[in-house]
């Protein structure tokens, strides 16, 4: 479990966190999101104990990080920085950090092998490409078996395979009853595997919320010269039709039918269509329409 | 499976020994030791110069390249981006600091120690005839290897102590050559009176007093002086643990 409690981190007259609180909790893959410059990654090097807050406080399992006596129990993290030094093997870098805590050298053997690194254990890491970095950093993360697991960006550079296998990890650390916490500025990357969405901008908790309720009802917008032949026509359980107002009455919104069926349910009545179109409100859409007003470096349209 | 004192030295072990420029720094820093100390101990001649003196001349060299080996064990962990790995496995960061001072300081004590009597060995071999030679039963002779691999051990402490402060491997470099090489050079142009007062105080000039056969008039006594030197030392590491717990990794 994670809990942000009325977080600040200011850096000189620059707030980049603002009062944030939310908890990521045990068994749920929980998305942190938000534009880039939202306060993502400050906000981890906080939980992480890298950064101190200027005021709020960050526990993870309910104390302090830097007052675990097993920190690498409690939690793994993968920043979005590069945390290894290039002159070093994958191997000395896992064993490194292992060795702090005793971990056993069959302990990295193990996270070597779930991340596909074997072949390359014993090349400095500097050779590595992006994606080999970043399964590397996983494998740091997941070290010392933790029981929460924080990553930062972890699909940058990954090609498909690995982006799948990441999500498969995540989904099968959470249903293990760990808390993951995985930020990104990209919606459609985290709806897939998150449960729980946090969303920041500038700094400030935008929406806490599920993906589920995030998404706008799916429907379609029918236009007809006879609405309430219509409504009369396909309404029914499971099925709701609303005036929008627009053009003259003549504009309807239905859920819970495919455009096709009112298409045919109309034609089987000789009720004229002027329009019929299915309006899918993506989850991007949704994110973009909460964090328009919040994003730092907007590109000139 | 917890943080341990022993696991942490492990781990700063491991780091140290994973790295190709350790090896290079360290394998410098003993040629230059004891190839310097065989061209003096071939080379020169003339009065107050002892064998031992002549063999350690190579001294002032290998403090700056073990100095640079201290450094970038600790401030290459900021220009890789490594110490975020290394706080996130050890939050409490001040073992790192303690550990990596203990890795360094061991492993120079030892190599340089070996380097010293390697060097006292070779110069003897190919001394010049101007210079009478000493056994290492002679009086200060041993004194003076042991304080040599016991001084460079410190000097490689400061560079980890430097190198966790500054936090830039060429900000602290420049800082370790500073004060070891240039500032006793400086004090050299200050009056007479104000200079002999100030000199024997200077860390390289502290440091040195332990591995010099025949001390000058203007130098502290032996063990005095590796005290003094260690005295900077300890200042340095209590400013790089105040910076390390006080400001965000």
């Amino acid at each position: 479990m994670i809990e942000v409690r009325e977080v600040t981190k200011r850096y000189g007259d620059k707030t980049v966190v603002d009062r944030l609180s939310f908890t990521a909790r045990p068994g749920q893959v929980t998305g942190f999101l938000g534009p880039n410059g939202a306060g993502k990654s400050t906000t981890m090097r906080m939980i992480v104990g890298l950064d101190a807050p200027t005021s709020g406080d960050v526990l993870v399992n309910g104390k302090v990080y830097a007052t675990s006596t097993a920190p690498l129990q409690e939690l793994g993290v993968l920043l979005e920085a590069k945390a290894v030094h290039p002159g070093r093997s994958a191997v000395a870098h896992l064993l490194a950090m292992a060795r702090t805590h005793g971990i056993p050298r069959s302990r990295v053997d193990e996270v070597l092998h779930l991340a596909g690194l074997e072949q390359v254990a014993h090349k400095r890491v500097g050779a590595f490409s992006l994606g080999m970095g970043q399964r590397l950093g996983i494998a740091a993360a997941l070290l010392g078996d933790p029981a929460v697991v924080m990553l930062d960006e972890p699909v940058n550079g990954l090609d498909p395979e690995g982006v799948l296998w990441v999500r498969n990890l995540l989904a099968g650390l959470a249903a293990e009853g760990r808390t993951v916490l995985l930020s990104s500025h990209l919606m459609s990357e985290v709806s897939l595997i998150a449960d729980h969405l946090v969303i920041v901008g500038r700094g400030r908790l935008l929406a806490d919320t599920t993906v589920a309720d995030l998404v706008t009802a799916e429907g379609v917008r029918v236009v007809t010269a006879a609405p309430d032949d219509l409504r009369a026509l396909i309404g029914g359980a499971g099925v709701t039709v609303t005036s929008t107002g627009a053009l003259a009455g003549e504009e309807l919104f239905v859920t819970g039918l495919s455009a096709r069926e009112i298409g045919l349910a109309a034609a089987t009545r000789g009720i004229p269509l002027f329009e019929l179109t299915p309006q899918n409100a993506s989850l991007e859409e949704a994110f973009m329409d909460l964090t328009r007003d919040a994003v730092e470096y907007e590109a000139a349209r | 499976m917890k943080i341990t004192p022993g696991g942490v030295v492990a781990a700063e072990w491991t780091k140290f020994s994973s790295l190709r420029s350790t090896w290079i720094t360290t394998g410098v820093s003993a040629f230059l030791l004891i190839a310097f100390g065989m061209i003096a101990s071939a080379s020169f001649s003339g009065p107050g110069m002892s064998a031992v003196d002549l063999a350690l001349s190579g001294s002032t060299l290998a403090a700056l390249a073990v100095g640079v080996l201290g450094v970038l064990l600790a401030a290459g962990e900021y220009t890789t981006g490594m110490i975020r790995a290394t706080f996130a496995a050890v939050p409490r960061r001040l073992p790192v600091l303690w550990s990596k001072s203990l890795v360094a300081g061991a492993a120079a004590v030892v190599v340089m120690t070996a380097g010293a009597f390697a060097a006292f060995a070779g110069g003897a071999a190919v001394l010049n005839d101007g210079v009478s030679g000493v056994g290492l039963g002679d009086g200060g002779v041993l004194r003076a290897l042991l304080g040599a691999g016991l001084y460079l051990g410190l000097v490689a402490v400061l560079g980890v102590a430097l190198g966790m402060l500054v936090r830039s491997s060429a900000g602290a470099i420049a800082i370790l050559a500073g004060g070891l090489l240039i500032v006793p050079g400086l004090a050299g142009l200050l009056p007479r009176s104000i200079a002999d007062a100030i000199t024997p105080y200077l860390p390289s000039n502290a440091g040195s007093a332990v591995m010099t056969l025949t001390p000058g008039e203007h130098m502290l006594a032996p063990w005095t002086g590796l005290a003094v030197f260690a005295g900077y030392v300890a200042i340095t590491l209590a400013a790089a643990a105040y910076r390390l717990k006080r400001s965000d990794a």
